[in-house]
């Protein structure tokens, strides 16, 4: 059901194809995402150009380097890299005051740099943002809404100001209104919305004009386990379409599941792939259950110390063997051990998140390079 | 970008359904029809028991110029607080930056805003269109007086409404823009007339003369005037000055601009006219003192009304200009300060 008024609107640059999107309009939460399973970037090529979402995957959607802003004396980024690929999920990732907002902003040419060059799908925020509004949409962290308007009016109102007609910004904000599911809220004064619902028409907001790169700064906060398994799929069917999504969150859980690689921000400095990759190898909590963890605990530490592993380091906690292993490789060769002695393993997986891992282990591993 | 007269024109509706149009203003404005209805009883029975039975001159006149004065007086004190915090609210709001990554334009933006703020003034003027139009019926009105007046106030609520989002677009805190907006608008009402009062005390002259004595003759019985010997200093105001100081007053501007409607005997009959004329009398410079004999003084008759005014210059343009300047300045401002993408924000400022 792609529905026939987006193909009106389409930016001029982008060539206008009545072929429907798998799966386009996503009928709110809860539906079967298709797409969302198994569909790499290889999928997502092999079907036809969908009408509202340019950019080969893999071509680069955002392309930041060496860009550093300060405000007075405040260095909120100080010299930021990153390549957000088309058709991928990339998270961004780093602490409280790392300058996520602050590279966020000047991604969405709000704000400019001070220095470095930023590209969105190609154009300058700063020499061409008519050009980079056009094509991005941008959700903030701090929830604004027009407090008296209904969230209908509020998304037809920002269709107008994306050059919309009246009807078509009508009939985008009935489809979005349906998307984030805002349903019987849609027409009350969005000053009565609870926190989590701003967040949803926050994020109906930042696709009114259906752009191919898409910046959603925490757009998981507040939301309800319901809501934010919806907001992956959503997240994930837009980047399937072949947009480019940047994420950034600090429930990193949530992201390892939704992202398909991270940019890490420490002090306004992006991590460079080196310490990354270090981290790769670096140890980590694995956590190991058996069938019945009470009777085969103790055959588990034996066969984990005549493994190697220290007897002192060997943990339990709730949910089984906590043991550290240094990297993929090592784990696959425990695994296969363990089995091999009989080890009736129920789960072997990691303790903590790939993304948290990396993200403990870069802020404990000392300042930025 | 989109087409310029669109994004004002969505922005300007965003605007007025969501700032302003709430339950609040439409109160103000009952209230203020109300104000301005009762003003009318009270001019109507004042002007028409004084003249009731003598007089065959319609009083339309007073009536409208009343009327077109209260609602500047009311819209100017009105419209810093519907304009005052039109762009810095929305930036704490935190709706400004989501409309700015939009394709629409700062300078759509920033006048979109601007008309919305002046269409809310100017509702202050239809709600009393019954009132006008009562004055209008009794007669007394010209075509001139109504088309210029009604013009003047709604320029004259323009450039308020002007200043105060383009302060808003310039000063980070609403209430600060608000405020700012308020002395503005003091400053041109009340300011000018302050300063012109300090100027005529400044501007003070030091003159001499020569006062006369009779003498009385025993032999002829007759009494002799005799110039004295001896000059007296004083000194005395000179507002012919500086009456220009007056100029930049959005009342003056209003007076002076509208074409004067004279009663009997050559003088105004309405408050256009009044203040006009009052006005215009300070240009006039006070007789030579060389040329008086005190003892052959001759009193010249006044001079109507009408003489004076058509013997002094015009001054509303220059008024009008520095109001419209001001205003231009203010909304110029107020887009270059909010430009995206930004490269200096304000002390401890965030975009979103
Ligand atoms: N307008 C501003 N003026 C002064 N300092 C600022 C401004 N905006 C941000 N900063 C500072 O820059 C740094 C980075 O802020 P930023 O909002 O980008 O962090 P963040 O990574 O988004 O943090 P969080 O995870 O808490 O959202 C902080 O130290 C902040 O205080
Ligand atoms: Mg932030």
């Amino acid at each position: 059901m792609s529905s026939p008024y987006e193909r009106g609107w389409v930016p001029p640059q982008q060539p206008a194809s009545s072929t429907p999107a798998p799966g386009a309009p996503a009928p709110g939460p809860g539906v079967p995402v298709a797409a969302v399973a198994g569909v790499g970037p290889a999928a997502a090529a092999a079907t036809p150009p969908l009408p509202l979402s340019p950019g080969e995957p893999g071509e680069p959607g955002i392309v930041v380097e060496h860009v550093g802003r300060a405000f007075g004396s405040v260095h909120a980024v100080v010299d930021a890299s990153m390549v957000a690929p088309m058709g991928r999920v990339t998270g961004l990732i780093g602490p409280n005051g790392s300058g996520k907002t602050t590279l966020m902003l000047m991604l969405a040419s709000l704000l400019a740099p001070d220095r470095g060059s930023i590209r969105i799908a190609g154009h300058d925020p700063v020499a061409d943002p008519a050009a980079v509004r056009r094509l991005l949409g941008w959700m903030p962290d701090q929830l604004g809404s027009w407090a008296t308007l209904s969230a209908r009016t509020a998304l037809t109102q920002t269709g107008r100001l994306y050059g919309l007609h009246k009807l078509q910004a009508a009939h985008r904000a009935a489809e979005l209104i349906h998307l984030v599911d805002l349903g019987e809220l849609a027409d009350r004064p969005s000053r009565v919305l609870s926190r989590g619902q701003k967040q949803r028409l926050s994020l109906a907001r930042a696709l009114v004009h259906d752009p191919a790169v898409l910046l959603l700064d925490e757009p998981a906060s507040g939301l309800d386990p319901a809501a934010r398994v919806a907001l992956r799929r959503t997240v994930r069917r837009l980047a399937d379409e072949g947009r480019a999504v940047l994420v950034s969150s600090h429930v990193l859980a949530e992201l390892d599941e939704m992202a398909d690689t991270a940019v890490y921000l420490e002090r306004g400095v992006t991590a460079d792939a080196a310490r990354i990759a270090a981290t790769r190898v670096s140890e980590r909590a694995w956590r190991i259950r058996t069938a019945d963890l009470a009777r085969d605990s103790d055959r588990l530490r034996e066969a984990l110390f005549r493994a190697g592993i220290p007897w002192e380091r060997i943990e339990a906690d709730a949910g089984g063997i906590l043991v550290p292993v240094a990297g993929e490789a090592r784990a696959a060769e425990l695994l296969t051990r363990l089995v091999g002695e009989g080890i009736a393993i129920s789960a072997f997986a990691p303790a903590v998140g790939e993304l948290e891992h990396t993200f403990l282990d870069l802020s404990s591993g000392g300042g930025p390079a | 970008m989109i087409p310029f007269v669109t994004g004002v024109r969505v922005i300007a509706g965003l605007e007025l359904r969501q700032r302003i149009r709430g339950v609040a203003w439409w109160v103000l404005l009952g209230v203020f029809g109300l104000l301005a209805l009762v003003v009318t009883l009270i001019v109507l029975w004042g002007v028409g028991g004084l003249t009731d039975g003598y007089r065959s001159d319609p009083v339309g006149n007073a009536v409208f110029s009343t009327i077109v004065y209260f609602v500047l007086l009311l819209g100017t004190l009105v419209a810093p607080a519907l304009s005052g915090n039109a762009i810095n609210g929305d930036r704490e709001a935190g709706t400004l930056a989501t409309t700015q990554v939009t394709l629409v334009s700062t300078t759509q933006l920033v006048i979109g805003k601007f008309l919305a703020s002046w269409i809310s003034t100017l509702a202050f003027l239809v709600i009393t269109a019954p009132l006008l139009i009562l004055s209008l019926a009794i007669g007394g009105t010209t075509p001139g007086m109504v088309a210029v007046s009604l013009l003047v106030l709604a320029i004259e609520l323009g450039v308020i409404a002007a200043i105060g989002t383009g302060l808003s677009g310039l000063v980070r805190r609403p209430l600060f823009s608000v405020a700012i907006t308020y002395l503005v608008v003091a400053m041109l009402s009340l300011g000018t007339l302050i300063s012109f009062g300090l100027g005529t005390l400044v501007a003070q002259e030091k003159y001499e003369y020569r006062g006369a004595s009779y003498i009385y003759d025993d032999s002829t019985g007759n009494s002799e005037c005799v110039v004295d010997d001896t000059t007296t200093t004083s000194t005395r105001a000179r507002p012919d000055y500086v009456w220009w100081m007056l100029a930049a007053n959005p009342y003056v501007v209003m007076a002076d601009a509208v074409p004067t409607r004279y009663g009997s005997g050559d003088d105004p009959n309405d408050l256009f006219g009044f203040l006009k004329l009052t006005v215009r009398q300070l240009q006039k410079a006070p007789e030579p003192i060389e040329q008086q004999d005190p003892c052959n003084y001759t009193s010249d008759r006044y001079p109507s009304g009408r003489e004076v005014i058509d013997s002094t210059v015009p001054s509303w343009f220059v008024g009008l200009a520095i109001h419209l300047g001001l205003a231009a300045l203010a909304l110029f401002g107020a887009v270059r300060a909010t430009r995206a993408p930004a490269h200096r924000l304000a002390a401890g400022s965030r975009i979103a």
